[in-house]
């Protein structure tokens, strides 16, 4: 037989291994952590950068209406933070954006590009309520009844975004179109749903019944319903799911090469739809919270674009999931600032929308400058 | 190498012809004459420059030294608009068709009359006219995409006469054809010839040469075997001969001589345990194939890329389900397109294209080393990395440690990197695909050493491979594949000559006939 003499190569490369394992790899370890460094300054400075700029361009918009930017400014930051409710309807507000920002940004590490979480949203809100309005289960104690609405709103967000995965590897339909159109389709569901399916028979408008013991209970303290510290919990969980769960392995694999994955893991279009199937829950989650949290009845009028403002909240975020939390908080609170200070001014209520907007474009814009500067030295 | 006797004007005439691709020699002092009327095929095995050398010509590349002559004015410009200027025209290996535009609107982005569109009517007239004026059918009105390859082909080719081309040239055109569109291809070069032409044709198929061809250039290496002889002077065996080389050369087969004794010995191996075993296995080019791999057996795949290697690594590596057929590993069938399946079954995985299927650049080391075998909760990180280092170490990647990306990693160290994880947990069998690609002699050293020695422990290894001196250092046995077919099936010592002849789609009947495959 032609074969090298290599039988003893290995155990020499263990042994000297050994004896050289310590020296040059500190060092480059230290390299690597000082790139790591750079990494993480470009993931929070860029985002807060991007928000400074916002709000000074917005402050010139505010100028050419003819206010005045800087009181308008301090309206703001009183009405989040000195305003008796600001801070719990800034938490408030912010708890379906985190819940929707948080599966999208766990799907935009795989590159699976859903926008569709409206749709998942206001099907999930229509099926958890249904369920916890309907006969027979209407009456069981408050606790059990929201854990049913959780559960079934999740189950209902998962199969609505579910579809755009069997969509995609049955028929290779982009995620991003098929998604969108799932929004419309379950826009329709909603006013069905309100006009017919789960009406309150009692009630002249197109409206449920009231959750009634599913509504969620205020948590002592901060004044923000129990679905905010579901939703704050949600953060921990999945940072470490990405971190040390094989799932969140795969994610980001998914993500960087879907063929390496698919030549040594597992079939991509699992995980495709697995990521579809966790980002649809949340957003499921996040529909059954703000109805039984804040709303207490379904109307046709649930569908309020939570799911494309979290958009914005995950990728000002960076896809992190404790980034995309203090944006879900800075985007609601420039919601609900904006609100306050147009109630004492000429400002219309969109302009919250406007700086929100401005926010992602310079975030895009601080990350194609830092990508030409890195390419360019 | 015969003077211009006998032979038509000439068209072309590159005279030592070098270039070099980093440490890599693609053309070392090539020499091609090409002249009217005639059709000259250009033969070599993979990486022999062929394709190189046609680029010089077309412009598409520059040579390093040389001299470069179009209908006898020397090239200064190597530029693709230039040659085509001079009448050079290239219909390259892969086609470069717009898959959604039609015939008539391909023809318009190659060369538009003016700068608005032009009208369809006039666009669908102008392929109507090269039609007929050729004699190639092609298709107006439906997307290139919808054609058949050989339709697709003759579009390029319009395309390039469209252009006016004294010089055609045509990169493996009848690779991708059947025998009977390529019988048609034939006939049309031939004609093409007769207008006055110069086509030259680069092929692997030997009957082709033997039977449509005038002239043949053999190159090996960069270098030409023979440049410019009669076609009529050569037979087969004599094609094949030069285009692999039948003298022993370089360190490999200095190992194969030595070793040439205990070469005999290798029968004791069957008998043994079967670890790996394909049967029947069809899959796009692969046209049931069966075969076995001994415990403590490294087979060696050879033959000319693109006959059913990719479709064979396809299916062992589990990313594709084939058409039918099955794989066994350790009496358990493997078949059904899922990676972890094969993994479960103890195959390691060597991709040939290591970066885009062994690894996620991106992703760390550790991570990378971890891809396709994590538990369902993984180490801390500390943990993982240590671990990792551990390996690192054991296969010398050279790294800036466990937390640095894959794509950091030179070629070697990239390899040596997925070599580390495919061996871990020392498999039964080992799928290894072109597994020394891209690397310097040292570190392909490393890797083949590595490999050979899992064979020696015990693993059943199959090993596609493009050099043969490698495959025969390697092998216990060597399995020939050609046109999706399994054509020859050889032990050491291995005879060059034979194999040429199993890679060019011939095989040995039982009576010692050589004949084409089926």
């Amino acid at each position: 037989m032609m074969r090298a003499p290599a039988s003893t190569s290995d155990d020499t490369a263990e042994a000297s291994g050994e004896l050289v394992a310590d020296g040059p790899t500190n060092v480059a370890h230290g390299i690597a952590r000082r790139s790591m460094g750079v990494e993480m300054i470009s993931m929070i400075a860029i985002p807060v950068l991007g928000l400074i700029v916002a709000l000074v361009v917005g402050g010139v918009f505010i100028a050419l209406i003819g206010e005045n930017p800087v009181a308008v400014y301090v309206d703001v930051v009183d009405g989040v933070f000195f305003a008796p409710r600001g801070l719990s309807d800034t938490a408030t507000a912010a708890t379906p954006l985190l819940l929707i920002a948080l599966g999208y940004s766990f799907a935009y590490q795989a590159r699976v590009f859903t926008i569709g979480a409206e749709g998942q949203y206001v099907v999930a809100a229509a099926a958890g309520v249904g369920i916890v309005t309907a006969s027979g289960v209407r009456d069981l104690p408050g606790p059990i009844l929201i854990v049913v609405g959780l559960t079934t709103a999740a189950c209902a967000g998962a199969l609505w975004s579910g579809i755009c995965g069997v969509l995609f590897n049955r028929f290779g339909a982009s995620i991003v179109i098929s998604s969108l159109m799932l929004v419309y389709i379950g826009q329709a569901v909603l006013q069905w749903a309100t006009r017919v399916g789960i009406r309150d028979p009692e009630s002249f408008v197109p409206l449920s019944r009231s959750v009634g013991a599913a509504e969620l209970p205020n948590v002592p303290g901060i004044n923000v319903h129990l679905g905010f510290v579901l939703a704050v919990a949600v953060v921990p969980v999945m940072t470490w799911v990405l971190a040390r769960h094989r799932l969140g392995f795969r994610v980001r694999a998914l993500g960087h090469n879907p063929e390496a994955l698919d030549a040594n893991d597992t079939p991509a279009r699992k995980i495709i739809v697995a990521v579809l199937i966790v980002s649809g829950a949340l957003a499921g989650v996040a529909g059954f919270v703000e109805i039984a949290g804040v709303n207490g009845k379904l109307n046709d009028a649930a569908s309020v674009g939570y799911g494309f403002a979290a958009i914005i909240v995950a990728l000002v975020g960076r896809l992190h999931p404790v980034g995309v939390l203090i944006s879900a908080l800075v985007i609601a609170a420039l919601d609900i600032g904006f609100e306050v200070a147009a109630r004492s001014s000429d400002l219309p209520t969109s302009m919250a929308g406007l700086v929100q907007v401005l926010v992602v474009v310079f975030v895009v814009a601080g990350d194609a400058l830092l990508e030409r500067r890195r390419s360019v030295t | 190498m015969s003077p211009v006797d006998g032979g038509g004007v000439v068209a072309v005439r590159m005279t030592g012809v070098g270039r070099r691709f980093g440490s890599t020699v693609a053309l070392d002092g090539a020499e091609l004459i090409l002249r009217r009327g005639e059709i000259h095929a250009v033969l070599g095995a993979n990486g022999a420059g062929k394709t190189t050398l046609m680029r010089v010509l077309a412009g598409l590349d520059r040579p390093d030294s040389g001299l470069v002559e179009i209908c006898g004015d020397v090239v200064h410009t190597f530029d693709p608009g230039h040659a085509r200027a001079m009448g050079v025209a290239l219909v390259q290996q892969h086609f470069t068709l717009v898959p959604t535009l039609t015939a008539s609107a391909n023809l318009e982005l190659a060369r538009p009359e003016g700068r608005l569109r032009t009208r369809r009517g006039r666009a669908h007239q102008r392929l109507n006219e090269l039609v007929e004026r050729y004699g190639l059918p092609v298709r107006d009105g439906v997307p290139a995409s919808a054609m058949s390859v050989g339709e697709q082909q003759r579009l390029e080719l319009l395309r390039a006469l469209d252009a006016d081309a004294e010089v055609l040239v045509l990169d493996e055109p009848t690779a991708v054809l059947t025998d009977a569109e390529a019988d048609q291809l034939l006939a049309v070069c031939r004609r093409l010839a007769e207008d006055g032409r110069a086509v030259a044709i680069i092929t692997h198929r030997l009957g082709e040469v033997i039977a449509g061809c005038d002239r043949v250039t053999v190159l090996r290496d960069g270098s030409v075997v023979f440049a410019d002889d009669a076609v009529a002077d050569h037979d087969r065996a004599g094609l094949a001969t030069a285009m692999i080389g039948s003298e022993a050369t370089g360190r490999f087969e200095q190992r194969l001589r030595n070793d040439g004794v205990a070469a005999a010995s290798t029968e004791v191996m069957t008998g043994t345990a079967m670890s790996l075993e394909v049967d029947a296995l069809s899959s796009g080019r692969l046209r049931g194939i069966s075969l076995r791999v001994a415990d403590g057996e490294v087979v060696g795949i050879a033959g000319i890329d693109g006959n059913g290697q990719a479709e064979l690594e396809a299916v062992l590596a589990g990313r594709v389900a084939p058409d039918s057929g099955r794989v066994i590993v350790g009496g358990n069938d493997i078949v059904g397109g899922d990676p972890q399946a094969r993994r479960d079954a103890g195959v390691a995985y060597i991709p040939s294209d290591r970066y885009r299927h062994g690894l996620v650049r991106p992703m760390s080391l550790s991570d990378n080393l971890e891809l396709g075998r994590l538990p369902r909760v993984r180490a801390p990180r500390r943990r993982r990395h240590s671990d990792a280092e551990r390996s690192l170490n054991d296969w010398s990647v050279r790294s800036a440690g466990p937390g640095a990306s894959a794509a950091s990693l030179s070629g070697g160290n990239a390899q040596k990197l997925v070599l580390a994880r495919e061996l871990s947990g020392t498999p039964p069998v080992v799928v290894a695909c072109y597994p020394t690609r891209g690397l310097d002699p040292g570190a392909a050293g490393t890797v083949a050493e590595r490999l050979v020695s899992r064979a020696e422990r015990g693993a059943a290894v199959l090993w596609i491979g493009a050099e043969l001196d490698e495959l025969f250092a390697v092998s216990d046995r060597i399995i020939v594949l050609a046109g999706g077919r399994i054509t020859g099936e050889f032990t050491a010592p291995f005879d060059r000559r034979e194999i040429g002849y199993a890679m060019t789609d011939h095989h040995r009947t039982h009576d010692g006939r050589l004949v084409l495959a089926p």
